[in-house]
């Protein structure tokens, strides 16, 4: 049970798929300019990595190994083709906020390299929890870069303005921020990570 | 003068000595400028060039004790870009808007590269973008010259780039600078003052703000208006930060190229990326994010104009 | 279909919405390979070829199969495939064409059918020159070019960017920084001068 459980918490933290990984990035820095969009991309992400990584493990034995890597894109593009459906049918806001990213969902290389490297070499249950887990984690990380650039770059988080009188410094909104965001934060985890050392 | 005595590329080991020299001297040429931005802008001119100074110098000295290297800040490379970033605001501008842009100019300009010598980017324009993507109201908003109360107009570039004509400007006004801008940009005759004394004793070469200068002013005679070859070449020298830029900033020793062959592709670049984006882009002035890009592509330039070894085909 | 218009995507596809610097797309390698300036370059060329390859082939597909038989909810999975498809094939052409390429590119080509870029402008080809299910004036031509242009930001991209880490090589950058955090300072630096371009009118 131990060992179950380790799989769901190593996405989180130590093997982060943003900050320890760095996978996935294209879709963490353009999503992240507002929370709301950071948390509808996690969730999205999170569904189809679980998806994915369940029917991987369930069909692994069936795949010839020659032909794995585009049999896991088929199973992947069809769960991120249903999220697309269900989005633009429940919450086209988020869709059009989205954009592109959500069909690029399937070239994450969270969803892809999660497959290759845990679901088609281990069973259901740890599959599951491992998607779980990193899903959990990129949404994690997601909240907490789009945090930073909605705060700093809207003044504001989820819509609510947090400080009056404070000027919102824009260049956080835009991509040119966000590559300033995530440098500084990997920075800054690389010197925690030296520390420990 | 410069020329002759490098041989290899950066980072180069520096004699803290003449770097100092060389640095103060360029302080000092910056002063007719900013004695010039004070009588026009008024006393507002000067508070902010000095917060700004006092930003950059702070922040370098704590970046410096952060990474545990060598305190430099009695260099006065910070004290330059300080005062180039404040010469870059228009004077109105709330007094912490030169702290940020300070500090981003010396950590992210600079120190995070290594310090002194090893950034690719000149740090007062990247202080300098970086204010005006995140505040571009305070950025754009200029105050009437000799107009001591906050009456605002606008700069003669941002005027055209709207498509309305140009009323009571003339050439002399421009060359004493007598219009809105920034507070070091706009005396071009104090500008000249300094970029002499620097020329004379041979700190900045003359190929880049030559090169930088006619490749702005040409591409603006050939395409600035209709007919072709009717530009307004004189308005685009004397106008926005061209002068401050190819002088002060585009001569920065770090981020530009070595030899002079390289130097003239430089000034060319930057010049001909600021006539493009004055002419047909959304910014009325174009010459920090020319400047910008060229020093990125600073290291193809070295590579390809590089010196020969002496010996070798 | 006019000059205006293909200048205009010029110029955004390669300045202004630059496929790296604004779009984030293709940041992995961006990050991973933009050390060294031949790997860039070979990294740049197999991925624009992949791009003009792949813009043409899905948005035939989008066109004659897709939206006839009212199936485009398909194109994230159709798209994919024929990406997948495509650089199989050119890897199996190449590899028996000529060796020394194949070596030269070496793994990049097989990374990429992962490359963001590529499934992201075939899906921004359809999004931008179909409208209402239907093509607009000259999109094929435009998706096309759209395509190149993509190639061309990204080859601008990686190559000043692997100019300047190249540089960097050489100084002593403190070592929480050094690699990553660095160089996506650099592209946010990089970004900031790109924008000089925004707003450009004809």
């Amino acid at each position: 049970m131990k060992s179950l459980i380790k799989e769901f918490t190593k996405g989180i933290i130590k093997e982060n798929p943003t900050f320890v990984l760095v996978l996935g990035l294209c879709p963490t820095l353009a999503v992240s300019v507002s929370v709301i969009n950071g948390i509808g991309m996690g969730i999205a992400a999170t569904f189809v990595l679980i998806g994915s990584s369940v029917i991987v493990s369930l069909v692994k034995g069936f795949i010839p190994d020659k032909i794995r890597i585009p049999c896991f894109i088929v199973i992947i593009a069809t769960f991120v083709t249903i999220t697309e459906l269900c989005l633009k049918a429940y919450s086209p806001a988020l869709n059009r906020a989205l954009g592109i990213y959500v069909p690029l969902i399937v070239v994450n290389c969270i969803v892809l390299a999660r497959a290759e490297a845990f679901a088609c070499k281990n069973n259901l249950v740890s599959s599951f929890l491992d998607g779980l887990g990193m899903g959990v984690g990129f949404t994690l990380a997601l909240v907490l870069i789009s945090g930073i650039r909605e705060f700093l770059g809207a003044g504001q988080i989820l819509g609510y303005t947090l400080i009056k009188g404070f000027e919102p410094v824009f260049v956080f909104g835009m991509p040119s921020g966000a590559l300033l965001v995530i440098g500084l934060l990997l920075g800054f985890i690389n010197l925690l990570k030296n520390r420990e050392r | 003068m410069k020329n002759n005595l490098i041989v290899s590329g950066s980072p180069h080991i520096h004699n803290k000595e003449s770097v100092s020299r060389i640095m103060w001297t360029v302080v000092i040429s910056l002063i007719p400028a900013g004695i010039a931005g004070v009588i026009i802008f008024g006393w507002d001119a000067l508070w902010v060039t000095l917060v700004a100074v006092f930003a950059a110098v702070l922040t370098e000295w704590v970046c410096t004790l952060l990474t545990k290297k060598k305190v430099t800040i009695f260099d006065g490379s910070a004290v330059i870009t300080g005062v180039l970033l404040a010469y870059n605001l228009p004077s109105n501008v709330p007094l912490w808007l030169p702290i940020v842009g300070a500090v981003f100019s010396i950590a992210i300009g600079k120190q995070i590269f290594g310090g002194l010598g090893q950034n690719i980017f000149n740090p007062a324009l990247v202080g300098r973008v970086f204010l005006m993507a995140s505040w571009p109201k305070y950025m754009t908003t200029f105050v009437k010259p000799f107009n001591y109360d906050a009456v605002t107009s606008a700069t003669p570039l941002a005027i055209l780039k709207e498509g309305k004509i140009l009323e009571h400007i003339s050439y002399g006004d421009l060359f004493l600078g007598r219009h809105g801008g920034c507070i070091g940009e706009v005396c071009i005759l104090a500008l000249l003052i300094g970029a002499a004394i620097l020329l004379i004793k041979g700190y900045i070469s003359w190929q880049i703000p030559a090169s930088f200068i006619l490749t702005t002013a040409g591409f603006t005679y050939v395409f600035g208006s209709s007919p072709l070859f009717h530009g307004d070449w004189l308005f685009s020298i004397l106008s926005g930060g061209l002068i401050l830029g190819a002088f002060f900033m585009a001569t920065d020793y770090v981020a530009t190229p070595l030899t002079a062959k390289g130097q003239l592709i430089f000034g060319l670049g930057c010049g001909l990326l600021t006539a493009v984006i004055r002419l047909w882009g959304g910014y009325p002035e174009g010459v920090s994010y020319a400047i910008l890009m060229m020093n990125a592509a600073t290291p193809f330039i070295d590579r390809y104009t590089k010196n020969r070894i002496y010996g070798t085909r | 279909m006019s000059i205006q218009e293909f200048l205009s995507i010029f110029i955004s596809s390669v300045f202004i919405y630059n496929v790296i610097l604004s779009r984030f797309l293709g940041l992995c390698p961006f990050v991973a390979i933009s050390k060294n300036t031949k790997q860039a370059l070979a990294m740049s060329g197999a991925v624009t070829f992949v791009i003009i390859a792949s813009s043409i082939v899905t948005w035939l597909i989008y066109q004659f199969l897709l939206l006839p038989f009212n199936l485009a909810y398909l194109r994230t999975l159709s798209f994919v495939l024929v990406i997948a498809t495509l650089v199989q094939l050119i890897e199996m052409v190449i590899r028996k064409t000529s060796p020394a390429l194949y070596r030269a590119f070496g793994i990049y080509l097989t990374l990429i059918t992962t490359n963001c870029a590529v499934l992201g402008a075939a899906v921004l080809n359809v999004d931008m020159f179909f409208s209402n299910g239907k093509a607009v004036a000259g999109s094929f031509y435009y998706s096309v070019f759209q395509g190149a242009c993509m190639g061309l930001g990204y080859t601008l991209a990686m190559l000043l960017m692997s100019g300047i880490r190249e540089r960097l090589e050489l100084c002593n950058v403190s070592k929480a920084v050094k690699d990553f955090p660095l160089a996506f300072i650099i592209a946010s630096v990089l970004s900031l001068s790109f924008m000089g371009f925004s707003g450009f009118s004809r």
